[in-house]
């Protein structure tokens, strides 16, 4: 009774805390031209070499498009500025929070983080 | 590959033997009914249990007031009600147990 | 030899499957002769899997690329004992340790318990429809033994696993995710037996203990790895795949006391069902969480097609645990109430309260973004903020309640009881927390007020082994020490316990003293540069490069020094694999014996053109906390576990003379 009611209490806690609007939307680079405001997690594919350095004035810059699905036409400019993960590399699949800019998404310091490679190695690097 | 199948053989015919071993021991067995707890058997195991959860609660209390947990007027409240639980408990317990010529255990 | 392995694990699924369903012919119909029969399969079922699992590692010993799984996971010159790991870095190997350590744990309880007729006999199927689903996998969807072609050379272990962490972490997992099984399996058992007593519990008790044990040992050594290995300061980011193993183990901790609630007072028989049921399925749905990567999109489904088939299994799980729970619902409702919100059967079910609802949160935040995806089409995810927020919200009072609950009697505390008992610990938190505000400490809530319960949990506990050798002693006489021994020796599962809570409080210091008070800097420097942290100076003083076995190591030579002076030299770099094509992070680490934290250092970037470095250096005090911690809980656990010859005889008089006959 006390832990039917205690959880009913929970619920409704968390589906307000949901509905409030705790967390950040993931997209890909094809869906960000829709999705105005605020931060997001952009998660996408690198393509092409980077350039620059992320620990320099001007940050690291690179290119993502769609990791998944069918539309590879869309390509989102980063800059990103923070620890660059060491799996980080033209083709790799990473994971950014930011929010876009004048068409270059800018990233939070420090968000940057890849999915690994192969299926089964958990191995993941975020700060 | 010959030494894998034969293996593979060997291991088919032992485990059909062990799943087999049962049926081979018993072929025609006094009775093939598997028992389970009857009426009787439950309720006594459920006093059964009822007693060693009295008899643990006094132990639990004598050691709680012993090492000055539970106070004196507190222990002298609880252990009346908690000892009179026990002695039920192990009375509820007593024909079955005189039945099986077992001892009764006492709380101490 | 792959033909051996096929076949030994097709028997593996005809034994498992006869012991399924004649096991359950068996039990429904009472028949003594197939219930044997059955049970033998399952015993069967564990050797067919042993033979599996050794032709694996004897293909991997012997480098056999001709199995797909050897030349995907290993290479020429990969190590014997990395080789033999190869079991379980990849999906089918790992679901073939799991077969063999589920029908080896069945095998075991089975056995142990033969004698127990009527619950065993119920065990068994259920036992069988678990392994079922991992047999079927492993013959028909994915085969560790499918062969082609061997190739010249296998692609090799990412460099990352190559360490001694991948040869216990993922065994000790996978013996505590198991090992959850066979509570379930009994209670279960107890259930469709129709049993209403407590033999289910008494029977698995140890085995809980000991897969809650494995289970928290495991994770304790991944996030020591995450910690050391991969290098960016931390050692838990609240990823799923890390989740996925604190929610079982945090269901589990809460059946753990519940459970002594039923033993002590018959209440709360629904609870544990459930409670049981639940650290079960998210034992499964944790592994289903670690391979099938689906929350991390949801597209990846098409992937891995085990994610929709462990799924299946999962749903399926929760439906018959829901169901029989529901149906024997009547069999379970006992007259015992709570008689009083302030008592010690009172703070256990705070406690799993706090448990379980910590534990449902976290399962929130790693479905959400599965959940939004499909209400509203948009993918959203939850990080660290949320689950901080939570692990605050519930963890600080559970750490509360872990020096609550000794100090409170059974069924009734008067509060004139309290106010004694609760005294000096309480004078403990008071002093304890008026120093840390006046040196400083406010600057996190969080962080004061785990010090501050702590010092109230520390002094509970401590007066608990003070009060108790202190009567032993009275009683006995004897030494002091050896009245504490006599005391722990007569009363496993309490001192037991009380050593793990200690543990578990040596866990939440090293864990507030890392986040909440560390501190953080980043510099750019070129050689002969310093920087400054935490009364620390670091000076870079070159670049160092050399060859190691199949990496080539660039290093950072920095020199360390406090008040002028030296202390250590830190080497932070990164390894290059030329034949892996990757980079690691290898983070350096000074372990300061004066505040038993870590100076920890990570070389986020090096440009070899120009010689600069940037240096990001982490202070965390208490971290090492931490890890002892580790030691201390194996150890409370195996005390809580031994077997204790008393306690034996009584269990054997209250359940021999009601021995079926049969």
């Amino acid at each position: 009774m006390i832990a039917l009611s205690v959880a009913a209490v929970l619920a409704v806690f968390i589906l307000y805390t949901s509905v409030a609007g705790a967390g950040t939307p993931q997209l890909q680079p094809s869906d960000l031209a829709t999705h105005r405001q605020g931060d997001v997690m952009l998660v996408g594919r690198v393509v092409g070499a980077p350039t620059g350095d992320a620990h320099a004035a001007g940050g690291l810059h690179f290119v993502l498009k769609d990791a998944k699905g069918r539309n590879n036409a869309a390509r989102v400019p980063v800059r990103y500025a923070g620890t660059v993960p060491d799996l980080f590399r033209a083709g790799r699949e990473v994971v950014v929070e930011g929010s876009l800019r004048d068409g270059t998404f800018v990233a939070k310091p420090g968000t940057l983080s890849t999915k690994c490679p192969s299926k089964y190695a958990p191995a993941k690097k975020s700060t | 590959m010959n030494v894998a199948l034969a293996l593979a053989a060997l291991l088919a015919v032992l485990a059909v033997a062990f799943v087999a071993r049962p049926f081979v021991r018993e072929p025609a067995p006094v009775s093939d009914r598997l028992d389970e707890l009857g009426e009787p058997e439950r309720r006594r195991l459920q006093l059964a249990e009822e007693r060693d959860r009295a008899l643990e609660a006094l132990k639990e209390l004598e050691f709680d007031h012993r090492t000055g947990k539970v106070s004196d007027d507190d222990y002298g409240e609880l252990v009346g009600p908690l000892r009179r639980r026990a002695a039920e408990a192990l009375r509820a317990l007593e024909p079955r147990a005189e039945a099986r010529q077992e001892p009764v255990n006492t709380p101490r | 030899m792959a033909a051996l392995g096929r076949a030994a694990l097709l028997l593996s699924f005809g034994l498992v499957v006869y012991a399924l369903v004649a096991g359950s012919l068996a039990a429904w119909k009472r028949r003594r002769r197939l219930a044997l029969s059955a049970q033998n399969a399952l015993l069967a079922a564990f050797a067919t899997t042993a033979v599996a699992v050794v032709v694996l590692w004897i293909a991997l010993a012997r480098h056999d690329f001709s199995f797909v799984y050897v030349a995907d996971h290993t290479s020429r010159t990969l190590p014997l004992g990395y080789r033999l790991a190869g079991l379980w870095s990849g999906q089918e190997g790992s679901l073939l340790l799991w077969l063999l350590i589920l029908t080896g744990y069945s095998a075991l309880a089975v056995w142990l318990n033969r004698r127990t007729r009527d619950l065993v006999v119920w065990a068994v199927p259920v036992l069988a429809g678990v392994a079922s689903f991992f047999v079927v996998m492993l013959c028909f969807i994915s085969s560790p033994f499918a062969t082609a072609p061997a190739p010249a050379d296998g692609a090799g272990m990412v460099p990352s696993l190559q360490n001694p962490y991948m040869l216990a972490h993922p065994p000790l997992l996978y013996l505590g995710y198991v090992g959850l099984t066979i509570p379930f399996a009994f209670a279960m058992g107890a259930l469709l037996s129709r049993r209403t007593d407590e033999r289910w519990i008494v029977v698995t008790r140890r085995w809980t203990l000991a897969a809650w044990t494995f289970l928290g040992v495991g994770q304790l050594l991944g996030s020591h790895w995450a910690y050391v290995e991969i290098g960016w300061g931390g050692y838990y980011s609240w990823d799923p795949v890390e989740n996925a193993a604190l929610m079982p183990w945090l269901a589990a901790t809460a059946f753990l006391h519940s459970v002594m609630i039923q033993e002590k007072r018959g209440m709360l028989k629904v609870w544990n069902m459930v409670l049981v049921a639940l650290a079960f399925c998210l034992s499964i749905f944790g592994t289903f969480l670690t391979r099938s990567g689906v929350i991390n999109s949801i597209h990846s489904f098409s992937q891995s097609p085990l994610g929709s088939w462990f799924l299946g299994f999962i749903v399926i799980c929760v439906v018959f645990s829901v169901v029989l729970i529901y149906l024997r619902l009547p069999l379970l409702r006992t007259k015992t109430k709570l008689e009083s919100l302030v008592s010690r059967e009172a703070t256990f079910l705070y406690n799993n309260l706090l448990l379980v609802a910590l534990c449902l949160t976290i399962l929130w935040g790693v479905m959400y973004p599965l959940l939004t995806e499909a209400v509203r089409g948009e993918t959203r995810s939850v990080s660290k903020p949320y689950y901080n927020f939570f692990l605050h919200s519930f963890g600080l009072p559970l750490l509360l309640l872990m020096g609550i609950g000794p100090l409170v009697a059974w069924r009734r505390a008067s509060l004139r009881a309290l106010g004694k008992t609760f005294l000096v610990p309480a004078l403990a938190a008071l002093v304890t927390g008026s120093t840390l505000i006046a040196l400083g400490y406010g600057s996190s809530t969080p962080g004061l007020l785990t010090y501050t319960f702590g010092a109230f949990v520390a002094a509970s506990i401590g007066l608990e082994f003070v009060r108790g050798t202190r009567a032993r002693h009275a009683l006995s006489g004897g030494s002091w020490p050896g009245a504490l021994v006599e005391l722990v020796g007569r009363n496993r599962r309490r001192y037991g316990g009380y050593l793990v809570h200690a543990a578990i409080l040596m866990l939440a210091i090293g864990i507030a003293g890392s986040s909440a008070y560390q501190t953080v800097r980043e510099r750019g420097l070129h050689p002969g540069q310093s920087m400054e942290i935490a009364g620390y100076t670091l000076t870079y003083l070159r670049l160092e490069q050399r060859q190691e076995a199949n990496a080539i190591a660039t290093r950072a030579v920095v020199d360390v020094s406090r008040g002028g002076s030296h202390v250590t030299t830190l080497d932070p770099g990164k390894n290059t694999y030329p034949v892996e094509q990757q980079v690691s992070n290898e983070v350096s680490i000074y372990h300061d014996p004066r505040n038993v934290g870590d100076l920890f250092t990570i070389a986020d970037q090096i440009d070899p053109k120009s010689q600069v470095l940037f240096l990001k250096v982490l202070v965390k005090p208490l971290v090492n906390l931490i890890w002892a911690a580790g030691f201390l809980f194996v150890f409370g656990a195996l005390v809580a576990m031994w077997p204790d010859a008393v306690e034996q005889r009584k269990l054997a008089e209250r359940y021999a003379a009601n021995a079926v006959a049969a």
